[in-house]
């Protein structure tokens, strides 16, 4: 009986310290997980992706949304150093959008252009852009694509 | 030259990193809009391109034997006072061939409309465009190939959002360059309607404010404000490829703007800028069967300003030249009357002297799709001509003053689509001619031109 309870409390236990790990670091009261996707070419779609973060944390409250931005294949562009969207992402970073640089992906680039590109301050980098969207899945962030 | 021309970049290049202030990297001038690329966020290759459809109708008379100067002609094949056409139709493609360097970029235009880039080429298509800049130089931008010369803000900017239809005549005088023929070519007679020979006796095409050359540029951000230079040296060929005298031109520009806000060719802001221009020009003046052209210098400045805060647009150019003075299409030889310039040096362009300026306003109707604008121009050319010596015209000379006042509309039917709606009152008159005499004889009957041009972007 104690064991039937014990199980899935243990479960739920679990499950939400895991997710509570990663939203207490940046956002403990966020009542919205968004993870966005870029993996596009189209630098049109760089500018709808950071529309959309803005957009969110406009509509919910910088307290109340926490999002992060994963950026793999030719959507890591968004990420370089000197892209022109820097001044933005540098706004989001500081209401705490996180941003996640797909590593498989910097070492292909690296190799297409002779040395590693060089990634703003604000990304971290993340062993896969696409495990890392299905972390953050699995501890409860909804999935953008815009 | 090209050590004066290094003297010239390391300078400007020095005044352009000290003012380096924030970010290099605004984009919101002709400079950088037609030259640079968004770093990390420019495609592979953006197909883009506009056509512009128009009709145009002159009421001008002709003269008193019923013949036809060029400005009573509807541009470019002036075969007919009214008429319709497809005056632009451009295609191209540009971005940054290998994206993961954002250092690299280029630009592609090719132009396929009817105008006096195309009709000099037997009505081909022609390249308008075609460069590589090269970012990697802070403060230092290299731009190769063809492309746009450093000049004044008519010719710079992007034809496609330019608020009028039809240039100044100081602009399409002074500025739009017609290249003398490779060997001499006599002046075609004004013509009758309809026309059966082309006025035109030109053989290549204008120049389009262009040139095929390397520029040294770059843009800086201080505050509210943004600081551009350029320093091209080119061919001074135009769009023709190569060089044919194997001199090269210099091209200087300035500008400093208080950025308002917007973006792109429709950016507000209070622009300041000044800029040089100089060359030598091959002109075979003889008409002797012999291939014996003398070098001749081209020269054009010029200053102004534009202001653009909406409601509001004001704007205000100076251009000043010397040398290679264009007269007439019908005249490729750049003198009005050979017979003339042999005996007096009366009416002879290239080593003339010219002048004219431009003031133009504009009010966008808040809460409307409406533009109005106004413009008024005036071009003063062969302001140093010689007198005729002798006979009954003694003492005058063939300065001509063009003065004309447009005013126009514009519809913005979305954002890529607009219609232009223009009227041209002009009064060209050649001030040292009573009425009726001399050039007068034909610039009396110059009269009010009418224009609807629509305008779409994709």
């Amino acid at each position: 009986m104690i064991k039937r309870f014990m199980l899935p409390l243990l479960a739920v236990f679990l499950l939400g310290t895991s997710v509570s790990h990663a939203s207490k670091e940046s956002k403990p009261f966020a009542e919205e997980r968004i993870v966005l996707q870029i993996s596009d070419p189209n630098p049109f779609k760089q500018t709808l992706v950071l529309n959309v973060a803005s957009n969110l944390l406009k509509h919910y409250g910088q307290d109340k949304v926490d999002i992060e931005i994963v950026a793999f294949g030719p959507g890591l562009r968004l990420l370089f150093k000197d892209n022109s969207n820097k001044t933005r992402i540098s706004k989001l970073s500081g209401a705490g959008v996180q941003f996640a640089a797909c590593k498989n992906t910097i070492r292909n680039m690296g190799k297409k252009l002779g040395h590693p590109p060089e990634l703003n301050a604000a990304a971290t980098p993340v062993s896969a852009g696409v495990v890392r969207i299905i972390d953050l899945m699995n501890q409860g962030y909804k999935l953008v694509k815009p | 030259m090209i050590k004066n021309l290094m003297k010239k970049t390391i300078i400007a290049a020095g005044i352009a990193n000290c003012l380096m202030m924030t970010s290099t990297a605004f984009g919101a001038n002709w400079l950088m809009l037609q030259g640079t690329e968004p770093d990390d966020a420019a495609p592979r290759a953006k197909l883009w391109g506009f056509i512009q459809t128009q009709y145009q109708k002159d009421n001008s008379d002709p003269n008193g034997a019923g013949e036809y100067i060029a400005p009573k002609l509807i541009n470019a094949n002036l075969t007919a006072q009214e008429q319709f056409n497809v005056n632009r139709a451009r295609i191209g493609v540009r971005g940054t061939g290998f994206p993961l360097d954002g250092k690299v970029n280029y630009f592609f235009l090719a132009e396929f409309g009817s105008n006096a880039i195309t009709l000099a080429n037997g009505g081909n298509p022609r390249i308008t465009d075609a460069s590589i800049t090269l970012n990697q130089i802070p403060g230092a931008r290299i731009r190769t190939g063809l492309f746009k010369t450093p000049g004044p803000e008519e010719g710079l900017q992007a034809i496609h959002v330019f608020d009028y239809i039809n240039f100044t005549t100081v602009a399409n005088q002074l500025m739009l360059e017609r290249f003398p023929n490779t060997q001499y070519t006599g002046n075609n007679a004004n013509p009758t309607l309809p026309i059966e020979t082309p006025i035109n006796g030109f053989n290549k095409p204008v120049g389009a404010f262009r040139d095929v050359g390397i520029q040294v540029f770059d843009t800086f951000r201080k505050g509210p404000w943004e600081h551009s230079y350029a320093v091209m040296l080119g061919n001074g060929n135009g769009l023709n490829f190569g060089d044919n005298d194997g001199n090269k031109d210099l091209y200087l520009y300035w500008a400093s703007e208080k950025v308002y806000g917007g973006k792109k060719g429709r950016r507000q802001g209070t622009k300041l800028f000044v800029w040089s221009q100089t060359g030598k020009r091959l002109l075979d003046q003889t008409n002797d069967g012999t291939f014996n052209p003398e070098e001749f210098d081209r020269k054009r400045m010029g200053f102004g300003f534009k202001h653009l805060k909406k409601p509001y647009r004001v704007s205000f150019e100076y251009m000043s030249g010397e040398g290679m003075i264009f007269v007439g299409p019908n005249r490729p030889t750049f003198v009005i009357n050979p017979t003339n310039a042999a005996t007096t040096n009366a009416g002879n362009g290239a080593n003339g002297k010219a002048d004219g300026w431009y003031l133009d306003g504009g009010w966008y109707i808040p809460g409307s799709k409406w533009e109005i604008d106004a413009r008024y121009d005036v071009y003063n050319r062969l302001t140093d001509a010689t007198p005729f010596p002798g006979g009954p015209n003694a003492g005058r000379t063939f300065e001509m003053q063009f003065k004309t006042t447009t005013l126009g509309a514009q519809y913005h039917i979305n954002k890529k689509t607009r219609i232009n709606m223009e009227v041209s009152k002009r009064d060209f008159s050649a001030p040292d001619f009573p009425t009726g005499a001399g050039p007068n004889a034909n610039l009396d009957g110059v009269d009010t031109r009418y224009a609807v041009q629509l305008t779409h972007i994709f």
